[in-house]
């Protein structure tokens, strides 16, 4: 199991047309993922998520905050024995194209963390016989849905994108990992395709026990990866609203949220829209303010309190998930099937 | 929006250019020989509508918005076919001088990723003067004409929600996704065009960017008349802006109708396998199915016969070769030979009758299952 409590991070810009200044990446977030369990964080692009993902994966120091694996808390451990921790997260990001390197074959990929967890397990007194790497090889892109026998020896331009993104989770799976962190992972993969990497995700979930964190923009995947999962719904740094993915999709409470919902494409002929759909008053960029909410200047329902008070996350109003909003009321936004007679 | 929408509401669509590609094929050049990328496609675009076609990487979509312009670059080629635009007549065949006025004063295209297309060292206001000098501005005239262009595009761009005098001040790096995503279909709007390509107009948005730009593509197309197209991986942006729609996949039409009805009751296998493994926010997560195989390349699309056979779950041996039956009942038409079975099977009045190249166009008349 793993969790964050209060994880902030500041990047400082310099120079630049917007002056020397502190961008909030991350506002003090909470999230708990359980093992086998599933995370979605949704948001806007610059909203924080994927920091989030690559701190858990150790690729990003954060600034306050702790996240602790398995009780552990990783603050209390140097560099060197946290390594052990961050490696049971692994990362998998939006571009299968340029993740794995052009002049190795699938083989080579993989074979160089496998020869790596070879050593590790004989250091540990469970060594594996030579052929183990060849084998586990095998193994695992079949697990992933890929043939072995013809991808091994390919190099990654001979494959289509969506095997690319198989061979990339076969690779982050040589080192056992706990964590799959996947950010955006289906985004540059053709439409007919992406449904098998989110099966295949899930099916991991499933079968391996391994924990999917999912970040992406396209709530309706988070719901693929797991009905059971939890929904992180996160603005400008803060998480806004969270809760079980059902929920938080049918009834959602903050504002941001039904935007974000609202703004999700209706398959008109297929669907009928939500009956009470919410457009923000102002876009994204004009709203780079500090005080109260942050969603308020955006928000068609802001009071006078919103623009001076920030809300925290919390179930006022007795809501089933929690939220960060002064006025939470539950509205219908998304689409419904049209009823077949 | 799109299928509530009534299609006669604005006075200026009348004179909107109607659009009508028949026979084009594109091929390209590689060490295999020449490969089609697009083949034998017939689409009109009605005058005043929006088009959305939609296909994979592969389908062919993109050299399909690019042969509007006549630019479709070698080592590519159209190897046949016709695109008549109304009062621009064969786009195929125009060349030097005359392609070069039509593209902007008769065609605007907002390119592919047109968040990147800006040129990162001028401003915006730079470029569109450097786009009126190209159309033989600030030369004959005086400067009087590049300062009505200057005008028209401040309009535009106010029209979109920006700051307009403030945008063309300003370099591509200093506006977000969303304003450049603007000031691509300003730049393709500003000559007066009237027919407008848009290639993937709202890839790499975010969610409220997209609605927002899709809401601008819709209003600006009533307001100025236009006949559009838009190219899109993504159905939900076609089910948004678009009127009409037509499904692309190894290069060809599989599929094409009202928007509303082709998405309510696709047809085609591709079209019904594509919808289906789109996972939605409501209704069973469960129903949705992940289409088998992959789609395929130039090299692998099959020359013959049907060419989403090998992920087709109503394969027949009919399927392997020969020309597929063009099925067209109402406004619509499916490219496949078990809609025609199946049309067949529930006893319609069938008037078959060979057209071109032995492809056999039945119609249905209007009754629909």
């Amino acid at each position: 199991m793993i969790t964050g409590t209060g994880i902030t991070k500041t990047f400082s810009r310099r120079g630049g047309v917007l002056g020397g200044r502190e961008v909030p990446a991350l506002r003090g977030v909470d999230f708990a993922i359980e093992k086998g369990g599933a995370a979605s964080f949704i948001g806007e692009s610059g909203c924080g998520k994927t920091t989030l993902g690559r701190i858990l994966a150790g690729l990003e120091s954060h600034d306050s905050g702790e996240i602790t694996i398995d009780g552990v808390p990783m603050s209390s451990l140097t560099p060197r024995r946290r390594q052990p921790y961050f490696r049971r997260v692994q990362l998998v990001h939006q571009d299968p194209y340029s993740a794995l390197n052009p002049t190795r074959t699938i083989h080579q990929t993989l074979s160089a963390p496998l020869s790596l967890r070879a050593r590790q397990m004989e250091r540990a007194g469970t060594g594996r016989p030579r052929s183990w790497i060849g084998e586990r090889a095998e193994e695992l892109l079949s697990l992933v849905g890929l043939d072995p026998g013809y991808v091994l020896p390919r190099y990654p331009h001979q494959l289509s994108g969506g095997m690319r993104q198989r061979v990339v989770i076969a690779r982050a799976l040589t080192v056992d990992p706990e964590v799959l962190v996947a950010d955006e992972a289906v985004s540059m993969i053709d439409v007919s395709l992406r449904l098998g990497i989110l099966a295949l995700l899930k099916d991991l979930r499933d079968r391996l026990g391994v924990s999917v964190l999912f970040i992406t923009h396209d709530v309706a995947t988070a719901r693929y990866i797991g009905t059971d999962g939890e929904l992180y719904v996160i603005y400008r740094g803060q998480v806004v609203e969270r809760g079980p993915v059902e929920t938080v999709i049918s009834a959602p409470v903050h504002p941001y949220t039904q935007a974000l919902l609202s703004a999700i494409p209706v398959l008109h002929g297929l669907e009928t829209p939500g009956e009470q759909r919410v457009v923000p008053t102002e876009a994204l960029d004009a709203s780079r303010h500090d005080r109260g909410c942050l969603f308020a200047p955006r928000c068609p329902f802001r009071t006078a309190r919103c623009e001076s008070e920030r809300p925290v996350l919390g179930h006022d109003g007795g809501t089933p998930q929690e939220h960060a909003c002064f006025h939470p009321e539950a509205r219908t936004v998304v689409a419904v099937p049209v009823s077949h007679s | 929006m799109a299928a509530e929408q009534s299609s006669e509401q604005s006075s200026d669509r009348s004179s909107a250019p109607g659009v009508r590609i028949r026979g084009l094929s594109v091929v390209y050049r590689t060490g295999a020989g020449e490969l089609p990328a697009v083949s034998g496609i017939d689409l009109d675009l009605p005058p005043g509508t929006i088009t959305g076609v939609v296909g994979e990487s592969g389908s062919g979509k993109s050299t399909l918005a690019l042969s509007l312009l006549n630019a479709v670059q070698p080592p590519g080629r159209i190897a046949a076919g016709s695109v008549e635009i109304d009062g621009l007549g064969d786009v195929a065949a125009l060349h030097g001088d005359g392609l070069r006025r039509a593209r902007g004063r008769h065609i605007g295209y907002v390119f592919q990723a047109a968040q990147n297309s800006l040129n990162p060292l001028k401003t915006v206001g730079g470029q569109l003067l450097d786009l009126g000098r190209s159309h033989g501005m600030g030369r004959s005239h005086g400067p009087d004409d590049l300062r009505g262009l200057v005008r028209e595009a401040r309009g535009l761009l106010d029209r979109m929600g920006l700051d307009g005098a403030r945008v063309l001040d300003s370099y591509q790096h200093e506006l977000s996704g969303g304003m450049r995503q603007r000031v691509g279909i300003m730049l393709a709007l500003v000559l007066n065009a009237r027919v407008v390509v848009l290639d993937e107009p709202t890839t790499a948005l975010d969610m409220i960017t997209q609605a927002t730009i899709l809401r601008i593509i819709r209003e600006v197309h009533e307001e100025r008349g236009l006949t559009t197209l838009v190219i899109t991986h993504d159905l939900g942006v076609v089910a948004e802006v678009a009127d009409n729609l037509a499904v692309m996949y190894g290069g060809r039409l599989v599929e094409q109708g009202p928007t509303g009805e082709v998405l309510g009751d696709p047809r085609h296998p591709y079209t019904r396998g594509l919808l289906a493994a789109i996972p939605r926010l409501a209704g069973d997560i469960g129903e949705a199915r992940a289409l088998p195989g992959r789609p395929p390349t130039l090299d692998s699309v099959p020359a013959d016969g049907c060419v989403f056979r090998e992920r087709c779950a109503l394969r027949m041996e009919v399927c392997e070769t020969g020309r597929v039956p063009v099925v067209s009942w109402g406004s619509r038409t499916a490219v496949c030979h078990a809609v025609q079975g199946a049309r067949e099977d529930v006893k319609q009045t069938v008037t078959a009758g060979t057209v071109t190249a032995g492809t056999a166009i039945a119609d249905m008349g209007e009754e629909q299952a």
